[in-house]
């Protein structure tokens, strides 16, 4: 019979308790999505090992300080994102804007979402949404990559950011109108082919 | 239900957060109402951009050289400020460090020239030389005396002028 994989509070306090293997096991088991998430604030890839592995180391340094009161995933989260934003802002790359600019309701471009083109590569989809998001102002790209990629709940995505999840919908809504705006700036073709 | 109504939940509809109560009403709505379907066709074109990303590359072995470093008690801040490229501010504030060095370094070299050439200058108005040191005083006496006796050694002796050959 197949042993079952210990769940994530058991190898908190296992590690807590000085287990190296099970730290290990919980990096092992959520390497690969904060690296994903990384990938979508840099792509340079000695910059997302650097930050994964600060994410990761501290985790282990805040061990003790973790409740149990949302997921471990939740909180390693939080972790991540803060650690990325605190990277982009001592690196000058999060785009600067005027917090009554960001508020602003936007004009929903009279023009309808163009929908990827089939014949366009996974790629290729990938990099032209990354170029977009890359120049959206941090918390819009925040809150579309954790409900986009990462498919997290409204909720979730209000606690690990520290916000009501009103303030979730309200950011989703604009980040999407600019998304669109920018795509359809930087790529028109795509626009006269709807 | 009404159009206004219905287009604020269609975000909510379309991301999974809305319960089958909620979320029936609108799907009858949306059906009828060919503007608000408009309206959650292109949310729907909106997600379409964000699908099926490809993975991003774990290297090897990561996980057991997180899990070695912070047993040793590593925090990661020396990779931090290694690898991190100086940002516009921090290029700023050093160019600013550099300048006010420069211009700190400048006002000394000045201050420095002043005082050397205060140095140099005589310290009165005077601008005649000094009086002589006692004993040159006297050897230019006996220099004198001297000039003096010789001259009246010639004056004494007789003219003679001499033969031509």
């Amino acid at each position: 019979m197949e042993q079952e994989a210990p769940d994530d509070t058991r190898l908190v306090e296992e590690a807590l308790q000085g287990s190296h293997v099970s730290f290990q096991l919980l990096v092992e088991r959520y390497e690969q999505r904060i690296f994903n998430l990384i990938r979508h604030y840099t792509r340079n890839p000695v910059e997302i090992e650097d930050l994964a592995q600060e994410t990761f180391l501290k985790v282990y340094r805040r061990l003790s300080s973790f409740q149990g009161q949302s997921a471990f995933y939740t909180w390693l989260y939080r972790i991540a994102v803060n650690t990325i934003l605190d990277s982009l802002k001592r690196r000058g790359r999060s785009p600067v804007q005027a917090v009554e600019d960001l508020e602003a309701v936007p004009h929903a471009p009279s023009v309808a979402c163009p929908s990827p083109s089939a014949t366009l590569e996974r790629e290729e989809l990938a990099r032209i949404t990354h170029d977009v998001l890359e120049e959206l102002p941090e918390i819009f790209r925040t809150v579309l990559v954790l409900r986009e990629y990462e498919d997290m709940a409204y909720q979730d995505i209000a606690d690990l950011l520290g916000i009501s999840i009103g303030t979730v919908e309200s950011r989703l809504f604009r980040a999407r109108a600019r998304f669109k705006e920018r795509l359809l700036q930087k790529h028109p073709e795509f626009g006269s082919d709807s | 239900m009404e159009c206004q109504n219905a287009r604020s939940m269609i975000p909510s509809y379309l991301d999974g957060e809305l319960s089958e109560a909620q979320a029936g009403p609108l799907r009858q709505h949306l059906l009828g109402c060919h503007p608000c379907r408009g309206s959650a066709q292109d949310l729907k074109n909106v997600k379409r951009w964000f699908a099926d990303a490809p993975a991003a590359i774990v290297p090897a072995g990561f996980a057991a050289r997180v899990a070695r470093r912070a047993q040793q008690g590593d925090t990661g801040e020396l990779v931090e400020t290694l690898s991190t490229p100086r940002s516009d501010e921090d290029r700023g504030r050093l160019l600013s460090f550099v300048l006010a060095c420069t211009a700190a370094a400048a006002v000394l070299l000045l201050v420095l020239a002043i005082g050397l050439r205060q140095f140099g200058l005589p310290q009165t108005d005077r601008l005649q030389a000094e009086p002589p040191a006692p004993q040159l005083g006297k050897a230019l006496e006996e220099l004198d005396r001297l000039n003096r006796a010789d001259l009246n050694r010639a004056d004494r002796a007789p003219h003679v002028l001499p033969k031509k050959p």
